[in-house]
């Protein structure tokens, strides 16, 4: 199996971790990973100002999958997003597939639809699939409760084919499962992370994660999980920042899936960026408490 | 063959007139071959246009007619009477539609008289064609089946057995009653739902006319119209029927006492495996549950069945087999009821989060005085009061990603229950309730409404987004339209007011009644406005929730509208039956059984003649003409009356 790694901007740039555990576990589970050159932002962040060049950009870069012939991992959620929502537009829409393409061929690109766009959750369900990671696991974890996050972008909206269900998602929860990772509901769940209100509310976004953050630590979770590099940055960078609007001392460990995945696959902790986390995750130690 | 047609052009006032040129096409039709007459009038249709076509069939000894006028669903039957008065056999008869298909669809004076010049040449070719059809006689079995032993079901019931007519009611619960007897009041009346109901079953039960079969289940349908054979299965009791005295020593001796879910208790409460659905049931007698019962599931009981012990009339008998018994009926009433939709697909209300969450339909049994609580309202997670209820309405309905159409009683239930609830809890419950738009359109709803309103109650008019368990209450954050706010509600017990939806087993039913379904699962009525009660398939009628959503008012009058339908078949002693059916050339015919398998009636089988070759076989009696197996036909072997392709294909030649 191999496939186009779209990096997008905020992991490669900052959340080096996610894109560390990403290169180190993938290939271990025959999911090989391709990088190629020229792809650029995926328009996402503009959107709200101009949706054509969002759409354009989007439709750029999968073009520049589609001339390797390969289909699509975009590890963040929003770039997730984009990617899926342009194939979308693009599919069923001629005139826009038309003029977009009418853009493209200055680089001598062009849209044909021919690729899928993969999320991290795609990959490890769906393509690679549960069976497969319980197999690979040399140290499963053992007496653990974690609180899951999907974040938004992964599961909405709906209308457009997301990886899970909007209201009931349960991959992490089962992919957690086969490492030896307890789960359990909580009500807080789906809540947002804040994330995209930090330039104009930025005291509002870090009271979002604050909340969020505090109730987890209420109910006795050992360990918070999430997949999107915007969420950890509130839960994982902030939180100490978080803790003080909701005025609660924070310590919760916040780890990428693959991380955790990684370590039950007794992958070391440098190279799985373990030390770039900046919440307290030394609570948890590979395969225990 | 007929070769003196008199055609007759109709004015319809200006409708036809004003685009095409009458006169014209009467002088035209005059020139086909043919053709002895032509005529026309201003409206073909009225008593006068009637005596013109009778007097000129006798006065120019006509063989045949051709009418252009309207389309033939419109006046056909109309026209196949006058000419039948006028003496020629109904089927010499063919309409050429010059409203529809011509003048109402063109702009172009001289464009529409010389097409309905063609559509006229074309119905004189076939009219030339046309052969004297007779119809054949039905005998009709005077019973009727009612299958549902809800509150249409037995409407329907009485009312047919009233008129005279032996009527099984079947019924698949232990009990007659259906929905309503779960109710415990009724809007916007506030009625006993059980006093109201009781009598009716109890009088279905006991009419000389009405035989009742309960716990039962319609199996097999064959037939049509006038004469259907139904096969229905008596489900097996375990309790002897004559002895059992309904006095219920059994269900309290039972070991399972106290560990059933009961589902006429919505599953809150817990019964034995032997068991009443409720005190007031009909029959009186009790039942074995074969899911639950020990000595049905593990083949034994303890030290032996406590139920045999407690039983003095000696009525437990395990050793019980389902029967299977045959009936004769000529109609049958469809009243099978709804089912509540799941609310668990709507995950983000909570349903399967926590127990505080409840159904309308169980907060009917907890209001109910029969009810598990014996009419006290706890919640469900520690037994307390409540001290604030919330009502979500639509839950599943008017929405898009599950069920897009109104349950017409969500509204009106809610509310009565809201009034219920100040009754039994007083002032002191917060009741609140959320709303898209309150649906309170029948006799006396407004009225019902607008005391509620008047009560101390709080109405937000949107849909929440999600119900959220915090410790021991629940959280709903709702946008109120009407005031522009976002409020956030902290509440003890919320109800959702599910769908209705057909019942699990509508798709099934359908096929073994063969009758349609509208998109939605329910019943499909053969007119949505003159024919609501009517079936596409002659003989079998709708009444009550199976054909759409509605209140226990429509359902009534629904099942009594369904009752005088089928006695309208009933009172009859033979009904005539329509002879446009299909008919099997067997000279062409290979056996290859196309037809059979295009065919939604069973009205064809392949039968073996004396030289061991297969031939489709038509039964009239079934045949709807639908016309589907002349179409599949591979050798053009099957062909319809009336619209047989040597008819058809010189009527093409002509008209184009």
């Amino acid at each position: 199996m191999k496939y186009a790694l779209y990096p997008g901007c905020v992991m490669p740039t900052e959340q080096y971790a996610y894109e560390m555990s990403i290169r180190e576990i993938l290939p271990r589970l025959d999911f090989e990973l391709i990088d190629l050159k020229n792809f650029s932002c995926c328009g996402e962040p503009i959107k709200s100002v101009n949706q054509m060049l969002t759409l354009t950009l989007s439709a750029r870069n999968i073009a520049i999958a589609e001339k390797e012939g390969l289909d699509i991992f975009a590890p963040c959620p929003m770039c997730h997003l984009a990617l899926s929502e342009a194939k979308r537009i693009l599919d069923t829409d001629s005139e826009m597939k038309k003029r977009v393409n009418e853009k493209l061929s200055d680089e001598e690109l062009e849209y044909t639809g021919n690729s899928d766009i993969l999320s991290i959750l795609d990959v490890l369900y769906d393509k690679i699939g549960v069976e497969k990671i319980k197999n690979a696991v040399k140290k499963p974890f053992k007496n653990i409760k974690a609180a899951t996050h999907y974040g938004c972008h992964l599961i909405r909206p709906s209308e457009i084919g997301r990886s899970d269900d909007s209201e009931n998602p349960q991959k992490m929860e089962e992919i957690l499962k086969s490492i030896g990772i307890n789960t359990e509901y909580y009500p807080e769940k789906l809540d947002c992370c804040g994330g995209l209100l930090t330039a104009n509310l930025p005291e509002s976004a870090l009271t979002k994660t604050g909340q969020k953050l505090q109730k987890v630590q209420e109910y006795g979770f050992d360990l918070f999980v999430d997949v999107c590099p915007w969420c950890h940055r509130q839960y994982d960078s902030k939180q100490t920042k978080a803790g003080e609007t909701v005025a609660t001392k924070l310590d919760v460990p916040v780890f990428y899936l693959t991380q955790l995945i990684g370590m039950s696959m007794s992958i070391s902790n440098n190279k799985l960026g373990l030390e770039m986390n900046l919440s307290p995750i030394n609570k948890i130690s590979g395969g225990n408490k | 063959m007929s070769n003196k047609i008199g055609v007759f052009v109709c004015h319809c006032g200006i409708n036809i007139a004003q685009m095409v040129d009458v006169k014209e096409l009467v002088e035209y039709a005059k020139r086909l071959d043919g053709v002895a007459v032509s005529k026309d009038y201003k409206y073909m249709c009225s008593d006068v246009g009637a005596k013109l076509i009778k007097s000129s069939i006798k006065k120019d000894k006509l063989d045949g007619v051709v009418i252009a006028c309207c389309s033939p669903r419109m006046h056909e039957h109309t026209f196949r009477g006058v000419v039948e008065d006028g003496g020629i056999n109904a089927f010499n008869l063919e309409i050429a539609n010059i409203r529809e298909q011509c003048s109402w669809a063109h702009d172009d004076k001289e464009g529409a008289t010389q097409k309905a010049k063609s559509l006229v040449r074309g119905a004189v070719a076939k009219a030339r064609l046309l052969e004297p059809l007779e119809k054949s006689k039905i005998n009709v079995t005077p019973n009727a089946l009612v299958v549902g032993g809800g509150i249409a079901g037995i409407q329907s019931a009485l009312d047919i057995a009233e008129k005279g007519h032996k009527v099984y009611l079947v019924e698949k619960t232990p009990s007659l009653g259906g929905r309503m007897a779960q109710l415990d009041k009724t809007f916007p009346t506030l009625d006993c739902s059980g006093c109201i109901l009781t009598p009716k079953m109890m009088e279905a039960a006991n009419h000389p006319n009405i035989e009742l079969l309960s716990y039962s289940e319609v199996i097999e349908v064959q037939g049509s119209i006038g004469n259907y054979n139904v096969k229905i299965k008596k489900k097996a009791r375990y309790v002897d029927f004559d002895k059992c005295t309904g006095c219920g020593d059994c269900i309290d001796a039972c070991r399972m006492k106290g560990h059933v879910p009961s589902d006429f208790d919505e599953n809150i409460g817990k019964r034995s495996a032997i068991y009443m659905p409720f005190p007031q049931a009909v029959p009186l007698k009790c039942t074995v549950d074969p899911d639950y019962c020990l000595m049905l599931t593990k083949g034994k009981c303890g030290t032996g069945p406590l139920c045999i012990k407690a039983c003095e009339a000696g009525a437990i008998d395990f050793k019980q087999k389902d029967e299977e018994i045959e009936i004769k009926v000529g109609v049958i009433v469809v009243a099978t009821g709804y089912d509540l939709m799941n609310p668990e697909s709507i995950y983000e209300y909570g349903y399967s989060k926590s127990l505080d969450v409840i159904t309308s339909l169980q907060m009917e049994r907890f209001i109910n005085s029969s009810g598990p609580t014996t009419g006290d309202i706890l919640r469900p997670s520690n037994g307390e009061k409540p001290k604030s209820i919330t009502y979500i309405l639509c839950v599943g309905s008017r929405d898009e990603t599950e069920n897009p159409w109104c349950c017409r009683i969500g509204c009106m239930s809610a509310l009565k229950q809201m009034y219920l609830l100040k009754e039994k809890l007083g002032d002191e419950v917060e009741l609140n309730i959320c709303y898209m738009d309150i649906r309170s359109f029948g006799k006396g709803y407004e009225e019902f409404y607008r005391k509620i309103r008047g009560m101390n109650t709080n109405f937000f008019r949107g849909r929440p987004s999600e119900v959220r368990p915090d410790g021991d209450k629940l959280n709903i954050d709702i946008f109120d339209t009407t005031t522009n706010k976002l409020f956030e509600i902290k509440t003890d017990l919320v109800v959702l007011v599910p769908a209705l939806v057909a019942r699990l087993d509508a798709n099934d039913f359908a096929r073994i009644l063969r009758i349609s379904q509208s998109a939605d699962g329910f019943y499909l009525e053969a007119h949505p406005k003159l024919r609501p009660v009517d079936t596409f398939t002659n003989g079998i009628f709708i009444a009550g929730c199976c054909q759409a959503p509605k209140d226990i008012q429509d359902s009534v009058a629904q099942a009594s509208g369904a009752a005088s339908r089928a006695t309208n078949i009933l009172s009859k002693k033979e009904l005539e039956a329509e002879p446009l059916v299909s008919c099997v050339d067997e000279d062409l015919c290979s056996g290859c059984g196309t037809c059979i398998s295009v065919c939604s009636y069973n009205a064809i089988e392949l039968v073996e003649d004396k030289d061991g070759k297969k031939r489709a076989k038509v039964n009239e009696a079934l045949c709807m003409g639908c016309g589907a197996c002349a179409a599949s036909c591979p050798s053009g072997a099957m062909q319809q009356k009336g619209f047989k392709d040597k008819q058809l294909k010189p009527m093409i030649e002509e008209t184009l």
